[in-house]
C-alpha cells in the first residue's frame, strides 16, 4: 500500500496534477520523422501526373526534367494542358504525322527559339510524353514521329518507377 | 534531520522528468511540412533522342540510313500477340517450330497470357555475349511492335532490352534503344 503511492507519486508535480506521459508519442513521433525525412526529395515533382490516364511501370531511374509537357490520355491529346486533338481522331488518321500537333508543336518551338534569342535561354528540343498505359504502339508512334518532324526529337517518356523486386 | 533528507529525494525525482515540450513543438511542425512535400509516387523517364532533323527535309525519312560498307547486327525484337521474334540482320531466331515467335507468350500466375520477358532477356544477354566486339551497334536494339500492342508491354519490353538481372546485379544490356514504325 505504501509502495503503490509513491509510485503514483512519480506523475505528479508538487501542486498535486497528474503529468502526461508524452513517451510513447515521442517514440512514435521520431519513427515518422526519420520516415519521412527519407522519403524527401529536395527537388520536388517537375512533372505532374495528369488525372484521367494511368502511366506504365518501369524499372527506368532517371530523373524527370522540365519540358514541354505532351499527355496523351484515352480521350484527347493535350499539349502543356491544352487539349490539341482528340486521340481517336489521331488513331484513324492514316500517315504518321498529326497535323494540329504539329502545328502547336511547330509554335511552342517557334515561342522556345524567340525566348533563346532574347533572354539566352537555350532550346533544347526536349519534349515529356505522359501516356496511357493502354495506348496501342500505333498511336504511340505517331505522336513520337510527329514530335521527331515537328522540332523536338528529344523525347522522355514518363512512367512510374517501379522498385526493384 | 529526518525532513530534511527527505525533500533532497524528493527533488532529484523531479529533475528525472525531462522538459520535452521544445522537441514536441519541433516534431508538430517539422511533421506536417514533411507530410506535404512527400513524394509517395515515384516518376522517371525513359530517354528517346531521335536523330535531329534539320530544317526544309521534312516528310524524310525518320532515321538516318547507316552506312553501307559497316555490316551490322540490326538486332531487332518485334513484340506481337504470339510472342516476340528475335531478328538481326543475318536471320531470324527460330521458335521451336517453324513460324512460331521466338519465345512464345507464357501463362501467368492467374492464367493469363502475357509477354515472357524474362526469357527475353536471357536470350537477349546469351546474344550480347557473343556479338560483343564484333558489331559496331552491339550496343543498340531495335524494337518493333505490332499497331495494336499496348504501351505497357512496349516500355515492359524495353526495360528487358536494357537491363538484365544477374544475381541481384543490374547489368546493362541494349542501352541505345530505338522504336521502328513499322513491320517491314
Amino acid at each position: 500500500m505504501k509502495r503503490k503511492t509513491s509510485e503514483s507519486k512519480k506523475h505528479m508535480t508538487g501542486s498535486g496534477q497528474v503529468r502526461l506521459q508524452l513517451t510513447s508519442m515521442m517514440d512514435m513521433f521520431t519513427i515518422i520523422l526519420v520516415f519521412l525525412l527519407k522519403t524527401y526529395s529536395t527537388q520536388g515533382q517537375l512533372i505532374n501526373p495528369s488525372d484521367d490516364l494511368t502511366l506504365p511501370t518501369s524499372l527506368a531511374s532517371k530523373v524527370p526534367e522540365m519540358g514541354l509537357e505532351l499527355t496523351v490520355s484515352a480521350d484527347w491529346i493535350l499539349v502543356n494542358g491544352k487539349p490539341i486533338s482528340r486521340t481517336s481522331d489521331a488513331l484513324d488518321m492514316s500517315g504518321y504525322i498529326i497535323p494540329d500537333l504539329r502545328e502547336e508543336l511547330y509554335r511552342y518551338a517557334r515561342e522556345a527559339e524567340r525566348m533563346e534569342s532574347l533572354y539566352g535561354s537555350r532550346f533544347t528540343g526536349r519534349v515529356t510524353i505522359q501516356g496511357d498505359k493502354n495506348l496501342p504502339y500505333r498511336l504511340l508512334m505517331k505522336v513520337m514521329a510527329t514530335c521527331g518532324q515537328s522540332r523536338y526529337p528529344n523525347m522522355r517518356l514518363v512512367v512510374y518507377r517501379k522498385d526493384e523486386l | 534531520m529526518t525532513p530534511r533528507s527527505s525533500k533532497r529525494k524528493k527533488r532529484g525525482l523531479e529533475e528525472m522528468a525531462t522538459n520535452i515540450t521544445p522537441m514536441m513543438n519541433l516534431m508538430v511542425v517539422l511533421i506536417p511540412l514533411l507530410l506535404t512535400s512527400a513524394e509517395f509516387v515515384k516518376l522517371s523517364v525513359i530517354e528517346l533522342n531521335l536523330p535531329p532533323v534539320e530544317r526544309g527535309s521534312e516528310g524524310e525519312m525518320l532515321s538516318q540510313l547507316p552506312e553501307e560498307n559497316m555490316k551490322t547486327l540490326d538486332l531487332t525484337v518485334t513484340i506481337t500477340d504470339k510472342g516476340f521474334f528475335i531478328s538481326s540482320a543475318m536471320a531470324v531466331l527460330a521458335g521451336e517450330q517453324a513460324e512460331e515467335p521466338t519465345i512464345p507468350l507464357i501463362r501467368n500466375a492467374d492464367g493469363i497470357f502475357e509477354h515472357d520477358y524474362e526469357t527475353l532477356s536471357i536470350k537477349l544477354y546469351e546474344i550480347k555475349q557473343r556479338a560483343l566486339g564484333r558489331f559496331p551497334d552491339a550496343e543498340q536494339i531495335i524494337i518493333l511492335g505490332e499497331p495494336s500492342i499496348v504501351y505497357q508491354t512496349v516500355i515492359s519490353t524495353m526495360d528487358a532490352a536494357r537491363f538484365i538481372n544477374i544475381n541481384g546485379r543490374q547489368e546493362a544490356l541494349y542501352p541505345n534503344v530505338l522504336l521502328s514504325a513499322d513491320i517491314l
